[in-house]
């Protein structure tokens, strides 16, 4: 009675997967949003959920299956080309069959997944995060904080256990020149898609406490280069970028470098590099303050010596200026006493010329006077002597002829006419007898002639 | 903080002094006194490099503070 065609769960489920495999015969290149990787650590396989997303709304999901075995196989192959395993939250580009299964229904039998393909998405979302950083105009933000000279207290981001903390730590703490740092750990997780909400857990308990600390380091190491996309998260990147404390990051690994390393205020391939940027801060600040130390040490000393010689040099010019003053004055007073000399004596030469000039006028004049005086006193003289000496004359004439005529009675002749005669020997007149010897002739003047005779005898005139 | 500031003031001193001196601008008269000066700077400076006093203590007590304030 009843004509209506009655069919089974089981009839709908093979009209299904009949039609769908006669219309979907091959297998295709899909992509789609790997929403939720569900992988079932137990049975090995995953049962991925696939979303196709519009404006943040999802306009197609499907739930797709991928077996152990294809699993483990593009596993290894992303983790070989994006360093990355397969994770929620990533495009993919898959190769897939259309399955229908009479018990969990409409499927996608994932049999491959591009890599290269979820390479160049992430590639474009890191360069989407730098792009959206730069925008907002706090790409270089943390760049233009201004870190301190010595970056001494050090807020660390890392895994107590981890090599790259246990090596950051060892060379700030042993630096060779015994500098002093000190450094508190804030554990994270440092890789993986939970690092991104660990580290700005810790980044942001280190910026309430910022007081403390001159630098936030970020150290990673020794956990090979797996799990590192979440650096190029933006909201890490972004709160990386934004950290009032500079960020320094030493992730270590061998990959691109990552947005938050970009943003990072430094950043340095592994945890030691960065602990020796750290020293080195710390040597070139020593060796700058030797090197002032040795600049005002050699320059006091410069200093002083030139002083010294400066003021030698002004003693010494000041010596020769004086000296020189000195002999310039004296020289000059030399020539001054010279030429006092010499005009003196020119002075005195005239004068004494002069005076003797005038001298001689007045002798002259006087002897002038007195010549006059004289010569009339000689004159008069001369004329009293003149009437004198002819009185005296007149006089001594009449006396001379009276005399005279004495004389002539009194000359030898007359007297010896009168009988007187002159006995002389050898020509001398005789005046005694004694002046005769017996024998000796003598001569007798007579007034008339001579008598020659021979002395016979002398006796005394008796009286 | 006030220690930090300090070192830093005390280089720019120092590099201000040794600048000063550099280019004669330092007579012999001041000179035992800047000299003086820049020793006690470089002590400074130096006192930074290699002595500082770690504040751990007062650290874990702020975060002891700031555990206590989350929890409440």
């Amino acid at each position: 009675m009843d004509e209506r065609k009655i069919f089974t769960l089981g009839d709908v489920a093979r009209s299904i997967r009949k039609t769908l495999s006669e219309r979907y015969r091959s297998a295709y290149w899909i992509k789609a949003e790997l929403n939720k990787l569900n992988h079932y650590k137990y049975s090995g396989h995953c049962y991925p959920d696939l979303v196709e997303k519009e404006a943040g709304k999802i306009t197609a999901q499907m739930r797709a299956t991928l077996w152990k075995e294809d699993y483990h196989a593009i596993n290894r192959r992303f983790l070989d080309v994006l360093k990355e395993p397969l994770k929620d939250g990533i495009k993919i580009l898959f190769l897939a069959r259309i399955s229908f299964d009479a018990v969990y229904g409409l499927s996608l039998r994932i049999i491959d997944i591009d890599p290269a393909f979820t390479l160049g998405d992430l590639e474009q979302e890191k360069q989407a995060c730098i792009e959206k950083l730069t925008k907002e105009g706090i790409f270089d933000a943390n760049k233009h904080l201004e870190i301190p000279l010595l970056p001494q207290r050090i807020a660390v981001i890392s895994v107590e256990t981890s090599k790259g903390y246990a090596d950051f730590v060892k060379m700030i703490d042993h630096s060779p020149n015994k500098y002093r740092f000190h450094h508190h750990l804030f554990p994270s997780l440092l890789q993986g898609d939970q690092a991104v909400d660990s580290i700005i857990h810790q980044l942001r308990k280190i910026i309430k406490l910022k007081q403390h600390f001159d630098v936030v380091v970020i150290v990673r190491g020794g956990g090979g280069d797996i799990g590192l996309s979440c650096y190029n998260n933006y909201t890490l990147a972004r709160e990386v970028a934004l950290s009032p404390l500079p960020v320094l990051t030493g992730i270590g690994h061998a990959t691109n470098e990552t947005v938050v390393e970009m943003v990072a205020y430094a950043n340095e391939i592994t945890p030691t590099k960065l602990a020796e940027s750290l020293i080195q801060r710390f040597h070139q600040f020593a060796q700058t303050l030797a090197s002032l130390e040795n600049t005002l040490v050699s320059g006091s000393m410069q200093k002083l010596q030139h002083s010294k010689e400066y003021f030698n040099h002004q003693v010494h010019m000041f010596l020769t200026h004086s000296r020189g003053i000195f002999f310039r004055h004296r020289s000059h007073l030399r020539e001054l006493g010279l030429h006092l000399t010499r005009y003196t004596g020119f002075l005195i030469k005239n004068a004494r010329e002069y005076m003797l000039g005038q001298q001689m006028e007045f002798i002259k004049k006087q002897a002038f006077g007195f010549f006059k005086v004289e010569r009339d006193n000689l004159s008069y003289q001369q004329k009293y002597m003149q009437l004198k000496s002819m009185a005296i004359i007149k006089k001594a004439s009449e006396d001379v002829n009276a005399i005279d005529r004495i004389a002539r009675q009194l000359h030898p002749a007359n007297v010896l006419k009168r009988g007187y005669s002159i006995t002389r020997q050898k020509g001398k007149s005789l005046m005694s007898f004694k002046e005769v010897k017996t024998d000796h002739f003598i001569e007798t003047t007579l007034f008339d002639g001579v008598i020659i005779s021979k002395v016979l005898n002398t006796e005394t005139k008796k009286q | 903080m006030e220690k930090q500031t300090g070192y830093k003031e005390a280089f720019e001193e120092l590099q201000q002094i040794v600048a000063d001196m550099e280019e004669g601008e330092i007579g012999v008269d001041e000179l035992s006194e800047k000299v003086k000066r820049a020793a006690e700077l470089i002590r400074i400076c130096k006192e930074k490099l290699y002595h500082t006093e770690s504040d751990v203590q007062k650290i874990l007590n702020d975060l002891e503070e700031e555990k206590s304030k989350t929890n409440e």
